[in-house]
């Protein structure tokens, strides 16, 4: 791999380089608590002009999605505005199903607080905040009204307004003041994705690539792309532009990720002709990969100019037919030529993706977006297991903390359930609940004794809102700063809702110790028993439980590619085995056994099930196709299919000799034959998951026959 | 234009569906200015958009409501 010259842009800083780092990490966790104190003094300002009844649930609200990246409120705010609505809208259903039947309401609350805390387990991106929020909302219309039923429609519209003040407050200041725009981010990681690819490619002109090399490379790309899918769908809503865009990088990344598995399977190839004593074919391959190197080698300055790279590719791509045939001609022994069309054509197929990955860079970075694109989606794997798993944790959480309520009478169980509620949905998709929920309830303890400070030893005695931010400011800052520091997670996010639910800001102010007390008292209980339902029902985010079925899976992908129907197939088996991939890596410890398996299988999986994909492909399109190839070639896509279902020694041999029964089948179609090369030689890749399959002394060549 | 309207029995603000209608017609100016890449000659895109906005609610409210 060329090096690219990194770019200096910091001069170099005097004889304090950590001090400049350090005010720089300073600078903007300042910006962000300014900007924090200032959405929630002016969403309190503004519910107490407005003269709504509870201006700490706006207040909370603010707290709850305040973030330092601009597009990241925004889209937070976006999907909390419809759980919100949705919330509401069952909380009022419910109240007007069972008004006197608080057994049968209680169930069916909780019953739909476990199915959002399931569902927030399912989105790794501000979706998830739709369905904590669909759960809290419900909590909050229907619980301080319980024991007035007929108080439950004014209730929701306050609550609702309420809350959808502290949205629009929090999306306003956050977009306006200082804005850390994420758009940047995304801009400068879809650049440095296209700079890194092409200078791979460039760099890898030699042919042979060790498959570790290989295996780092993919694990990069994958981060890349699911990473750039996840800023993509935040940044639409932070920026027009990038709305607009949206489809094409949707595309772009698709593209990418398909020309990766391209040059994936070529160099797998390349690799293999050159392990298994062929080695002329090899060299002959590598000789018709260098004009795709020279394409990709302008003038330095222009190496990451995607206009200057699209073109020259487009040349080299109409080029490469005639120096296909060339070098076909010139090689002298007939029984290498299936490897060699085998090669060709996977080169040739890289090479368009390759253009066409350019092509699209170049429009995307174009003033205007013109004309339409291809509609394509990055398909998410969810595991419905773990959903499950979540909603019956939540659901039992509920369940005891009603349970309890009806049968003592609690004055205060509705504030339990309520605190229950939003930390069941918080902590279900964190990978370490425990920890996250002993942070968080230090976190909140800490906020609770703050206000009471603040309430009782500062407040009384203020009369006017400059008193009220000149009495609590100083201790309310501290949440939003904890929030900016990434040893403590969840501590900041505790300490601000603790400090507001105790501040319990109202219109006009109460002070009752004795309420608030038992306040408190109950909200502490419901975070307990929020965390404490993970030790009973642990989660399964991360679990080894959970990696084994990913894999699984993944491999299953291409048994999923082998019996789809074809439309968008593809598109859907690049992203998915991609998400898959990352899902499962983010979890697994690198260098370990289980990481080097899930490498091997992760290669494996793209390249056979892209062969398989294409190889259907071409059946569907050539239809005077004799009915025996036909049912060969179908055949041995079967049987990879049920190789990688489950893979053994028995089903390695079956999809074996399938494949090598196609190959003769099918000697009269080429286009046919070189897909199913393909998955010959990885079935017989001697280091890939398949190399314990492989006999010693198996025949390797299919020309014999 | 009464200041209040009724949906299937339920009193809401007038203003609320002109919230709503510029709302959905920021989003139609977004996708117009955004596909010909105008706001890069704005120097707060964000600020500006706000303030569009702001335009647009203030303009059709009064002029609904007188």
């Amino acid at each position: 791999m060329s090096t690219v010259p990194a770019i200096d842009s910091v001069p170099a800083m005097s004889r304090w380089p950590w001090l400049a780092e350090f005010l720089a990490g300073e600078r903007r966790a300042w910006i962000f608590v300014g900007k924090s104190l200032l959405a929630i003094y002016t969403a309190a300002w503004l519910a107490m002009w407005l003269q709504l009844e509870q201006p700490a649930t706006t207040m909370i609200t603010v707290t709850i999605v305040m973030n330092p990246h601009s597009g990241m409120v925004l889209a937070k705010s976006f999907y909390r505005a419809i759980g919100t609505l949705a919330g509401s809208l069952f909380g009022l259903a419910l109240m007007s199903v069972f008004p006197q039947q608080r057994e049968l309401f209680l169930l069916s609350l909780s019953l739909w607080v476990g199915l959002c805390a399931g569902g927030a387990t399912l989105y790794r991106n501000f979706m998830s905040y739709g369905f904590v929020l669909a759960g809290y909302t419900a909590a909050i219309v229907t619980l301080p009204a319980i024991n007035n039923p007929l108080n439950v429609f004014d209730s929701a519209v306050m609550r609702v307004s309420e809350v959808l003040l502290g949205l629009l407050v929090a999306a306003v200041v956050s977009d306006l003041v200082l804005p850390q725009r994420l758009r940047m981010v995304l801009r400068q990681g879809a650049r440095e994705q296209f700079a890194k690819f092409t200078d791979f490619v460039r760099g890898s002109t030699g042919g042979l690539i060790p498959r570790a090399q290989m295996e780092q490379v993919h694990l990069a790309s994958v981060r890349t792309a699911v990473h750039l899918e996840d800023m993509r769908a935040s940044v639409i809503f932070e920026d027009p532009e990038a709305n607009v865009r949206s489809t094409r990088m949707r595309l772009l990344n698709q593209r990418y990720m398909a020309a990766g598995t391209s040059f994936q399977s070529l160099h797998h190839l390349i690799n293999r002709l050159q392990r298994g004593g062929n080695p002329a074919v090899a060299n002959t391959l590598i000789t018709l990969y260098r004009p795709i190197g020279v394409a990709l080698s302008p003038e330095p300055v222009q190496q990451h100019d995607p206009a200057v790279l699209a073109a020259r590719l487009a040349e080299c791509v109409a080029q490469l037919p005639a120096q296909v045939a060339a070098s076909r001609a010139s090689l002298v022994e007939p029984a290498v030529l299936l490897e060699f069309d085998t090669g060709a054509a996977l080169l040739q197929r890289f090479a368009t993706e390759l253009r066409d990955f350019s092509a699209l860079e170049v429009s995307l970075r174009g003033k205007q977006a013109r004309g339409t694109v291809e509609r394509v989606h990055f398909r998410r794997a969810n595991d419905i297991a773990g959903a499950a798993i979540a909603v019956l944790r939540t659901f039992l959480t509920m369940g005891v903390l009603s349970m309890f309520w009806l049968a003592s009478g609690w004055a205060y169980g509705a504030s339990a359930m309520l605190l229950a509620t939003i930390f069941s949905g918080l902590l279900a998709a964190s990978p370490n609940p425990i920890s996250a929920a002993t942070h968080t309830l230090f976190g909140y303890v800490a906020g609770m004794l703050a206000a009471f400070v603040v309430v009782y030893g500062l407040l009384p005695g203020s009369d006017d809102f400059a008193a009220l931010i000149a009495a609590s400011a100083a201790f309310l800052l501290i949440g939003p700063y904890l929030t900016t520091r990434d040893t403590l997670p969840g501590v900041g996010a505790g300490y601000s809702l603790g400090f507001v639910y105790i501040l319990a800001l109202k219109n006009p102010m109460v002070y009752d110790p004795t309420h608030a007390f038992n306040d408190a008292i109950a909200q502490v209980a419901g975070i307990v028993l929020a965390g404490l339902a993970f030790v009973f029902v642990p989660t399964v985010i991360g679990s080894a439980w959970q990696r084994a079925r990913q894999v699984r899976r993944m491999r299953e992908l291409v048994a999923l590619v082998a019996n789809a129907p074809l439309g968008g197939l593809a598109w859907r088996f690049e992203s998915l085995s991609r998400d898959l991939f990352q899902q499962v890596v983010t979890h697994t410890r690198p260098g370990s056994d289980e990481s080097r398996s899930l490498l091997a299988w992760g290669l494996a999986v793209q390249e056979s099930g892209r062969a398989v994909l294409e190889l259907r492909r071409e059946l569907a399109d050539s239809h005077d196709l004799a009915p025996a190839a036909r049912a060969a070639a179908t055949a041995a896509v079967q049987a990879v299919g049920r190789l990688y279902h489950q893979p053994d020694a028995v089903r390695w041999h079956d999809a074996d000799a399938a494949v090598r029964e196609a190959i003769i089948a099918t000697a009269a179609v080429p286009a046919v034959r070189q897909y199913l090369y393909q998955l010959h030689s990885a079935l017989r890749d001697d280091e890939s998951p398949f190399a314990m399959y492989i006999p010693p002394s198996s025949p390797e060549s299919v020309h014999a026959t | 234009m009464p200041h209040e309207v009724a949906i299937y029995g339920v009193l809401v603000p007038g203003l609320l569906p002109v919230f709503l209608g510029c709302l959905l017609l920021m989003v139609l100016l977004d996708l117009v200015v955004g596909r010909l890449g105008l706001y890069r000659h704005v120097w707060h895109p964000a600020l500006f958009r706000f303030a569009v906005f702001v335009c647009l609610f203030g303009a059709a409210g009064l002029l609904l409501i007188h």
